[in-house]
């Protein structure tokens, strides 16, 4: 059953001449499951996740949460989801505790239950010895945490992350992503959108990669990979004329795509790894370059990325 | 109720930052505290009394007639004069400048010794001097000098003048200038009793009595009637009023009541916008849109924002009029009257601090702007001038300011005034909210749409 339906939705900011940072974008969600929106920064994620959190009107297309529009049902979607945004929103003059207090009071909590319902939250997220401090007395990873624990005291039926784990250290990260498999075994369903290829392999039952505002895939992390075949991706690094080297390698045969050069590091897809490496020293010797290092991985998600747009995650 | 949580949530978060607190609050007592002093602290005006030395040479006409300068040093010691002269007689000229050129008087009055003898000698009356001015022929004047030369004044030329001659510090602007109105004053006195006795003896020669000695009788008697009618109190009196809209329960606040009025709408312009700038912080900082992804509707969160800066003001009007009424002894008036000007200011300093911010995209922007719109509206409105002594141009342009309308309610009030006063203040200043809170609405509602 889907959950969330998204279709055709587009934004242009400052239109007519700002930038499209959403431009047709459709995808479902079904009941109980974690779907990742995959993406390099300014590919539109946030901006997605803006629209399904009735933040922004999309200039057409619609999505429906449980049924009911973000366009015309607002104040029905807003009491179905919690939203964790991407930079921590908190009150810093404020403790824990008050945080918790006044986020619940937003969401039309009140008296005993939402005191009770703190102290779960509290405790979910392990400060329940620091609920007085003052949240500029916290950690980076532990605002984090009430970041978090802030959108799930209503117990919402959907939980919207953006970027969660941007900026924090490995074991906050960690705890976070063992929070959001335990919110979504609790029966939350979960849209997380991240640049981090490992969270939404580890996390989701379906990814949906988006480029400059366009979604270019959707599946499960099977389904994605098996778009490239058996493709390797070959990673290189080369000590000079990586430009000329990567115009090169892209006419050799059985190279499916070559991503552009930075830093002197390269990365392409080759259908045949074992026939296509001695050729790649082969180019490099010619030119009086140096291959310093050199990589063959496997499939993933980043080699999808790479097949569909001709550049890498991270750039 | 989530606006009261959010109102409440902003109301502490100002109470929780310390410099904040001291420009509401601080702020304006202290620069009342500091500008009562100055200018009193207590009921009314005052300043100290001038020390002024006085030589008197004048030895008199001769018998029978009276020593002139005994009069004007007479005068110039008389009790009533104690609050503004402290007087202290010396022997020479050269004494009373050293005591001015040391510090020890603000001013010497030097009574020559041919005073009573020029105010006698037969002539043709002339005219009074001026101060400041050198004499003019026959009469006594009273040329001014600044102790700073170390020079005594020069008598009026080609003319057997008297000079009562002033030495002053020149330091010194208001004590001498008082110095200088007194001897003035003795010696218009002087010369009118001059004129009234060579007036008398010219009628009683005319009519044909021309005994020396009962017509200078006859002339000492009429300058002595003079004086006694001058020091008794002049027939005619200029009585200045400035005009006053209606009936009054008349009473005298202090000054420094009256510049904490001033001051106290002030800062809460500048209260109001440091509340008011909360939610362009928030937008900064996410938690705005946070609020907005809440079930709370967003004219919720808006009101509660604006519930807040109202709050804000009102809490710190209240703490300054208590803090007048505890340190000044301020009587702001009927309690009714009180309260409903204290919310009208509240609600419009609240309403145009909303309508500055809703202009501002960033704090700073919004610091900027906002201060120097309050500077020029405390300027033209008369939150630096107290709240009496103005009128003219200056009356009909404050009232173009709400915290103009806002200063002359508490004018009526201060001056005790009541309802009848403080009507049309009230109705303006909130005709003035109403149309402040309405933009800043629509601007907001364009900007979070």
């Amino acid at each position: 059953m889907d959950a969330i339906v998204v279709e055709g939705l587009r934004k242009q900011f400052d239109p007519p001449k700002g930038p499209v940072a959403v431009d047709g974008v459709s995808f479902q969600i079904q009941e109980g499951e974690i779907f990742s929106l995959l993406g390099p920064n300014g590919a539109g994620k946030t901006t997605t996740i803006s629209i399904l959190s009735c933040l922004l009107k999309p200039d057409s297309g619609d999505a429906r949460v449980a049924g009911f529009s973000v366009s015309r049902e607002p104040e029905r979607v807003k009491g179905l989801i919690g939203v964790v945004p991407q930079d921590i929103a908190l009150y810093e003059d404020l403790s824990g505790r008050e945080n918790l207090l006044f986020w619940g009071r937003m969401y039309g909590m009140s008296g005993a239950a939402l005191n009770s319902r703190v102290d779960e939250v509290l405790e979910l997220i392990g400060l329940t010895d620091r609920q007085k401090d003052r949240v500029d007395k916290y950690s980076g990873g532990m605002k984090r945490r009430v970041n978090i624990g802030a959108a799930l005291l209503h117990k919402p039926r959907f939980l919207y992350l953006d970027e969660p784990t941007v900026g924090i250290d490995p074991q906050s990260r960690r705890s976070i992503l063992d929070g959001v498999k335990d919110f979504n075994a609790g029966g939350v369903t979960v849209l997380y959108t991240t640049h981090y290829m490992e969270e939404a392999q580890e996390l989701s039952h379906r990814i949906g990669i988006m480029d400059r505002g366009i979604m270019i895939a959707v599946g499960t992390h099977a389904e994605l990979v098996k778009m490239v075949g058996e493709q390797t991706r070959v990673d290189l690094v080369v000590d000079r004329e990586a430009g000329a080297l990567a115009e090169r390698w892209r006419s050799f045969p059985g190279v499916a795509s070559v991503s552009e050069p930075e830093d002197g590091r390269v990365w392409l897809l080759a259908e045949d790894a074992n026939t296509l490496t001695p050729l790649l020293f082969d180019s490099v010797r010619a030119l009086g370059a140096r291959i310093t290092k050199i990589d063959l991985a496997e499939p993933n998600l980043e080699t999808v990325f790479l097949h569909l747009t001709g550049r890498a995650l991270r750039d | 109720m989530r606006a009261l949580t959010i109102a409440w949530k902003d109301t502490r978060h100002v109470y929780r930052n310390v410099a904040g607190l001291a420009m509401m609050l601080l702020a304006p007592l202290v620069l009342s505290t500091a500008l009562g002093a100055a200018f009193g602290g207590g009921g009314n005006f005052s300043i100290p009394a001038v020390k002024t030395v006085v030589v008197n040479q004048d030895a008199g006409a001769g018998a029978g007639t009276p020593a002139a300068g005994a009069a004007l040093a007479s005068a110039l010691a008389s009790p009533g004069l104690k609050a503004l002269l402290a007087v202290t007689q010396v022997d020479t000229p050269e004494a009373a400048r050293t005591a001015v050129d040391n510090g020890d008087a603000g001013a010497a009055v030097i009574i020559p010794a041919g005073l009573s003898t020029a105010l006698m000698a037969a002539g043709a009356p002339t005219q009074g001097g001026a101060p400041g001015q050198g004499s003019a022929p026959g009469q006594a004047g009273v040329p001014t000098q600044g102790g700073a030369s170390g020079q005594t004044g020069a008598p009026g030329q080609g003319a057997p003048a008297a000079e009562v001659q002033i030495y002053k510090d020149p330091t010194l602007t208001i004590g001498p200038a008082i110095v200088a109105a007194v001897v003035q004053s003795g010696v218009q006195t002087l010369n009118g009793a001059w004129a009234a006795a060579l007036t008398s003896a010219q009628l009683a020669a005319s009519a044909g009595l021309t005994d020396p000695t009962r017509l200078t009788d006859l002339a000492t008697k009429a300058a002595a009637t003079f004086s006694q009618a001058a020091q008794a109190g002049a027939p005619v009196v200029l009585d200045a009023r400035a005009p006053t809209t209606g009936a009054r329960n008349h009473r005298d606040p202090n000054v420094a009541s009256q510049v904490l009025v001033g001051m106290m709408i002030f800062f809460m312009l500048f209260g109001a916008s440091t509340q008011a700038r909360s939610i362009i912080d928030e937008h900064r900082q996410g938690t705005l849109s946070r609020l907005f992804t809440t079930p709370a509707p967003r004219s919720v969160i808006l009101g509660g924002k604006y519930v807040a800066v109202f709050l804000v003001v009102l809490i710190q009007s209240v703490i300054l009029l208590l803090a007048g009424r505890l340190f000044f002894g301020a009587h702001w008036g009927a309690m009714g009257p009180v309260i409903v000007l204290t919310l009208c200011g509240a609600l419009v300093a609240a309403s145009l601090a909303l309508l500055m911010i809703s202009f501002a995209k960033t704090p700073a922007q919004a610091g900027a702007v906002s201060s120097a719109v309050f500077v020029f509206l405390a300027l033209i409105g008369g939150n630096f001038v107290g709240t009496v002594n103005v009128g003219g141009t200056f009356a009909l342009i404050r009232r173009f300011t709400p915290n103009g309308w806002l200063l002359e309610g508490w004018d009526h009030l201060l001056f005790g005034g009541s309802w009848d006063g403080i009507a049309l203040p009230v109705a303006a200043t909130l005709a003035f909210s109403v149309v402040f809170f309405a933009l800043a609405t629509v601007f907001f509602r364009r900007r979070y749409a």
